[in-house]
């Protein structure tokens, strides 16, 4: 049975016409997947001799068994926020004559299968017989090593177990976050020492074998746990966290209501961002674009590498517009047809959508101002940026997203979903950082480099200017790819 | 009102539509029938200009729906729930609606209150959205908008699809009485037989994307209909 459920898994991702029309992407995914395997692995082999280089009067083994509660604690954080739940479509066996013990026994089964539980060994074999073996003796390694292992496929049975009683009771999941998050303050704060706790707890069991017995029973334990919750929710209905959203009927603003239907458009995309999943995704992503200065501009040498400070300065202040001018077109695949039987003006439509591009833009690049603390040319490179975001790049995307040719699922989670985004998409972010590049790069191998910045600004002045004939531009494009983009928003 | 004229649709080698000729006058109340894949879909979305055919021309009231806009401001449309903004509440979807046909919040009330009965306490006022309604809720929502800016064309494909006994009979005394008294052109498709002859005084039958028949309703309609599907299950 188990293998019937496995092949009928396997035939749902093959068969699904995501998989077939993005192979491509699914074989970039699998090659960087294996690049990061094989930095691991690298890792993991040569780890002794980085350890020697740096720690040379220390015990590797004791350093190394000091990092793995840290560890265990961050993968069980990095797990809680990406691993996604499996999900067997229960509904099509629950009325067939097969027992629920192996429908269940299934479904934590193949949560085995996750490349997070893989990656940890690139690292922890190579480990075992550069480190521990040497320092313990073979024995010892193997205890060692299948502790560890033990632990990864608990952490991995204790995320999903969470993540269900998510669901079910939010409560207790809080209160587990809060006793993780004071865990970790007090290890900050000294008054406990997590790598003490771990490198004595893993020494302890290498020596005294019987101690091996406590992983184990914790596997069973998470094992159970999850097994006995999903025995009493094994219901379609409980399985899915589907909470009925209730919305409130604001009045809506009065300012958008007296611009008339350019309100109402304005007033929908704010909708789509907030009720969608996977724009939603995208919200909560946005403060790290604006964290992006804190990364570099605190670091002097970054401070001459002006074609850095471009790049930088772009996807602050654009970094918001891009997603959203990007998929203009592909955001509304779900109800594009409905749009176009309306009589709707497309030009104000796209012009409308312009204006939302120009005001992310302005709140990002205000949002930014505050690095002018790090120097005014921070600031004036942000403001070059700007007004290049404003004035050409919108532009370009917008008529890049002309060429959305498919449907996006907007119930989706956006972090790391990659459905829905064709090879235009990424066409389309090739101007977004290389041309500022290419128009500054002159200027500045001529030896006038505050020109060439004034000149990128100047050229988004410009675009400005011409706004009204590239939106007209834009919808002659939109007209000509309508049929296009709705015959391939209808593919599900 | 609509005119086709030598209309094909073709994928890849497959002709799914071949229409030379089709005259639907105004207050005529049109309906399409035919098995799964007859091309009932695809005629009605050439007919909103929502795929391109590959030869031929609608016409709606003289004008290209292709190369015109006009046919929107009297045109109402619902085929699926790829019409319906599904992160919107009802509410929010119908006042989006209104907006696009500059119609007031006094149309509005009025549209409410006309819509009251087919909307059974079911849609209004639930706090809920689009996409967390049922299928017959949401289809209830598609046709209602559809019919808000009182169109003079209606298109609806498989319009009593999903709807409890209730609607459905509901939905008929509507058409009929929008026709009677607004002489709008219908243009509707159903599996149902039944309610086609009953909704409908002109009936077509579609098959493989050609009109195999073409029927005046009358007494007799429903039996000829019968007579021909049975032939072909």
């Amino acid at each position: 049975m188990f293998f019937k459920f496995l092949s009928l898994q396997i035939k749902t991702a093959t068969r699904s016409p995501m998989w077939q029309k993005n192979l491509a992407l699914n074989l970039v995914i699998g090659f960087f997947l294996l690049l990061f395997a094989l930095y691991l692995l690298m890792l993991g082999l040569f780890i002794h001799k980085i350890m020697n280089e740096m720690l040379p009067h220390q015990d590797h083994l004791r350093v190394f068994n000091g990092i793995l509660l840290y560890y265990f604690l961050g993968d069980l954080l990095i797990r809680f926020l990406m691993q996604s739940l499996p999900v067997l479509t229960i509904e099509s066996f629950l009325h067939l004559p097969v027992r629920k013990g192996t429908i269940i026994r299934y479904m934590i089964g193949r949560t085995f299968f996750d490349v997070l539980n893989f990656l940890p060994l690139f690292i922890l074999i190579p480990v075992t017989f550069t480190i521990v073996i040497p320092h313990e003796g073979g024995m010892r390694a193997s205890l060692w090593i299948s502790t560890l292992i033990i632990l990864v496929l608990s952490n991995n049975l204790l995320v999903i177990y969470l993540k269900r009683l998510l669901g079910v009771k939010p409560a207790v999941v809080g209160v587990l976050g809060l006793l993780f998050i004071s865990l970790i303050v007090l290890d900050r704060t000294n008054l406990i020492s997590l790598s003490g706790i771990s490198s004595k707890g893993f020494d302890y069991i290498m020596h005294h074998p019987v101690l091996a017995l406590l992983p184990v029973c914790w596997l069973i334990f998470t094992y159970r746990l999850q097994y006995q919750f999903l025995s009493k929710h094994l219901y379609p209905d409980e399985m899915q966290k589907k909470k009925a959203e209730e919305i409130h009927d604001r009045a809506e603003s009065r300012f958008l209501k007296s611009m008339g239907l350019t309100g109402s458009i304005i007033s929908l995309e704010f909708k789509l961002y907030l009720r969608n999943k996977r724009t939603k995704t995208i919200l909560y992503m946005a403060p790290v674009f604006l964290l992006y200065g804190l990364i570099f501009y605190p670091q002097p040498i970054y401070h001459k590498q002006d074609g850095f400070l471009l790049f930088v300065g772009v996807f602050m202040t654009g970094g918001m517009m891009l997603n959203y001018a990007n998929y203009a077109f592909g955001y509304e695949s779900g109800y594009f047809d409905g749009l176009l039987t309306k009589n709707i003006d497309f030009n104000r439509y796209i012009h409308v959508k312009y204006y939302i591009s120009v005001l992310i833009c302005t709140v990002f690049y205000i949002l930014t101002i505050p690095y002018l603390f790090y120097g005014y040319k921070i600031l004036l490179i942000n403001t070059a940026m700007y007004l290049y975001n404003i004035g050409v790049l919108s532009f370009v995307l917008l008529y890049f997203a002309t060429f959305n040719k498919k449907r996006i699922d907007l119930s989706r989670g956006g972090a790391f979903n990659y459905q829905g985004i064709g090879a235009m998409n990424w066409l389309a972010l090739l101007p977004a950082f290389i041309l500022p590049l290419l128009i500054y790069l002159p200027f500045r191998m001529s030896g006038h480099p505050y020109m060439g910045i004034a000149f990128t600004g100047f050229l988004g002045i410009l675009g400005l200017f011409f706004a009204k004939f590239f939106i007209r531009l834009i919808t002659k494009s939109f007209y000509q790819r309508k049929y296009i983009m709705a015959g391939s928003f209808r593919e599900k | 009102m609509i005119e086709i004229r030598n209309l094909t649709k073709i994928y890849g080698t497959q002709t799914v539509l071949n229409i030379p000729e089709l005259k639907i006058g105004k207050g005529e109340s049109f309906g399409l029938v035919g098995n799964n894949g007859a091309g009932k879909t695809t005629m009605f979305r050439c007919v909103l200009d929502l795929i391109r055919p590959n030869t031929g021309t609608v016409l709606s009231m003289n004008n290209n729906v292709a190369n015109t806009e006009t046919w929107k401001h009297y045109t109402g449309s619902y085929l699926d729930d790829g019409f319906l903004i599904d992160f919107l509440t009802p509410e929010e979807y119908f006042r989006f609606v209104a907006d696009v046909y500059q119609l007031s919040a006094g149309d509005l009330e009025i549209f409410y209150h006309d819509f009251e009965d087919f909307f059974n306490n079911e849609v209004l006022g639930k706090r809920k959205l689009i996409r967390n309604l049922s299928s017959g809720n949401r289809q209830k929502i598609g046709i209602a908008a559809a019919l808000m800016p009182k169109p003079e064309i209606l298109v609806l494909d498989e319009p009593f699809n999903s709807l409890d006994p209730t609607t459905q009979i509901r939905l008929k005394t509507i058409l009929k009485s929008w026709q009677k008294e607004k002489e709008i052109t219908m243009l509707i498709s159903s599996h149902d037989l039944n309610h086609i002859k009953e909704v409908c005084n002109r009936i077509v039958i579609l098959h493989e994307g050609i009109m195999v028949q073409d029927l005046v309703t009358n007494p007799d309609t429903l039996r000829v209909l019968e007579e021909y599907f049975a032939v072909k299950g």
